[in-house]
């Protein structure tokens, strides 16, 4: 099912999940990913990401299932009142050490998770090699790597070659994304982490990127 | 910590040093001097700050006159810079200063540990294992030396050696809780959650009155799933509840959901006798807290508590 699947990734969404893993560049960093399956119909089925919810910052890990359940319930029952038709749609995480490219069992236990409530959940992981050089305006394509659930229940990494399954909306994102950092925007950056331990902070980080 | 009554130094709070240490910092970067306190302020404080106190000893170091004024004080700041240096990937600098502290104290562990930390710095991991191996031979229990060892299997992500590295140092040090607390983290990340909880057992022991354990210890039970561990978790949760005076919104936020999982596993018939009204309270203190702190809020979290049938 996953192969048939293209994922579009909003410049908000982008924007933010990048945002989130360059202000805590020693931790692993992850959220959620929000969005809708469009034209199911057609082929390859098309999942647009609009929107990212960061979930937490740890040394080690990501949150245990208490933080996780709360956090997927809430962001799921957020967007359903909005009535656009967005849910949840996937995952995405940055591990702590900057050379290390593989996607931890943890991580693969929350798309897991995640994969129960929508079938063509897609998990990023961040490449926080490309992810400086992009900041440094030395990279156009997405910093992130896909993968999705394969038939035999196991999360494999989508083909590097040109075909890539995964594309920006925006063509311009990453330039984007560098004149965020040049105004210091990952420092507003809020989690639900943040959120547990002030809850006048907003996981939806309003007025973030305008 | 109080000060005695009467007492006529007030201690500067945290807040007001750290205020004091940007001050100094951006004061010395403008050539207006205080680099000397500046410097000795980042050491109390242990800030982390490499490239100001790189920037800032160097120029320091590099004046004949003011480096021979600090007398025996500039060994401390070749150290220092030579630490902010490695910070900075400035190996070069590092190990000049590194170079001067071993003519001047040959033998010295202090510089043998500097030696080891460049080779980190360098990632020779090999090399750095065998100076720190050399050094905890002639002493077996240098604390700094143990927790470097496992900050290299850390910084090769060799997490099962962490694990092994971690319970070596902790055989020694078993009174060390951030160590404690470190290797149950480790363990939540290679989903050895029992270990885990161990540990957090063995937190609690040690500081009974600490909520933060309380709360990690329930996250591990509520992980692990399962009616009795749902059952602890939620005792744990309540008890991080009395220890914060109900301000904390995770331990709040812990009762409701072990309370809707038990609920969801028992369909309702295991009726608990003292447990109904510890969560609609929990669900009560929640909403009074996001209509004061968070009031857009609010729908969602009363949605969310109508639904786990709390409120």
């Amino acid at each position: 099912m996953g192969a048939e699947c293209r994922y579009e990734v909003a410049q908000a969404a982008y924007v933010k999940l990048a945002l989130h893993a360059l202000k805590h560049p020693a931790a692993a960093v992850n959220g959620i990913l929000v969005g809708r399956l469009v034209e199911p119909s057609s082929s390859p089925a098309i999942v647009s990401v609009v929107d990212a919810v960061p979930l937490s910052h740890h040394p080690h890990h990501v949150p245990l299932l208490p933080t996780l359940e709360l956090a997927l319930t809430l962001v799921e029952d957020h967007f359903a009142s909005q009535g656009d038709g967005f849910a949840v749609v996937g995952y995405y995480h940055a591990n702590p050490r900057r050379d290390d490219t593989d996607l931890p069992a943890v991580a693969k236990r929350v798309g897991d998770h995640i994969f129960r409530h929508f079938p063509r959940s897609a998990v990023l992981l961040v490449d926080n090699k490309k992810l400086e050089e992009a900041v440094m305006g030395k990279y156009r394509d997405p910093v992130v790597q896909l993968y999705t659930r394969d038939s035999s229940k196991s999360w494999r990494q989508a083909g590097s070659d040109g075909s890539s399954q995964l594309a920006l909306k925006e063509p311009s994102t990453n330039v984007v994304l560098a004149d965020h950092v040049t105004t210091k925007k990952w420092e507003k950056v809020v989690d639900f982490d943040d959120h547990l331990d002030d809850i006048s902070k907003d996981w939806l980080n309003p007025g973030l990127l305008d | 910590m109080a000060a005695p009554a009467g007492a006529t130094v007030v201690a500067a709070t945290p807040a007001a040093e750290e205020a004091r240490l940007l001050r100094l910092e951006e004061q010395a970067e403008h050539g207006g001097g205080g680099a000397w306190d500046y410097l000795c302020l980042a050491r109390r404080l242990r800030a982390r700050r490499p490239a100001h106190v790189l920037r800032i000893g160097l120029a320091l170091l590099n004046n004949a006159s003011a480096r021979s004024g600090l007398a025996s004080e500039q060994w401390t700041l070749y150290e220092q810079v030579a630490v902010a240096a490695m910070d900075c990937q400035r190996l070069d600098v590092a190990k000049d200063c590194i170079g001067v502290l071993s003519k001047q104290f040959p033998g010295s562990t202090r510089v043998a540990r500097l030696e080891a930390l460049l080779f980190e710095a360098k990632g020779e991991w090999a090399e750095a294992e065998r100076a720190y191996a050399q050094i905890l031979e002639s002493n077996p229990f240098d604390q700094i030396v143990h927790k470097r060892k496992i900050a290299i299997a850390k910084a090769q992500g060799d997490m099962s050696l962490v694990v092994d590295y971690l319970n070596k140092y902790l055989e020694l040090f078993m009174a060390d809780h951030d160590a404690w607390r470190e290797l149950a983290e480790t363990y939540v990340s290679l989903q050895m959650y029992k270990q885990a909880a161990f540990c957090y057992e063995e937190l609690i022991l040690a500081q009974p009155t600490i909520p933060l354990y309380h709360i990690a210890y329930a996250e591990v039970l509520y992980t692990m799933g399962g009616l009795e561990n749902l059952q602890t978790a939620k005792k744990y949760y309540a008890s991080a509840i009395q220890l914060t005076g109900g301000k904390n919104t995770r331990a709040l936020f812990g009762v409701c959901l072990c309370t809707s999982a038990i609920n969801q596993l028992t369909k309702g018939r295991n009726k608990e006798e003292e447990g109904s009204e510890l969560q609609s309270l929990a669900a009560e203190a929640l909403l009074k807290d996001y209509k004061q702190r968070a009031p857009s809020k609010v729908p969602l979290i009363s949605g969310m508590l109508k639904n786990m049938k709390l409120s």
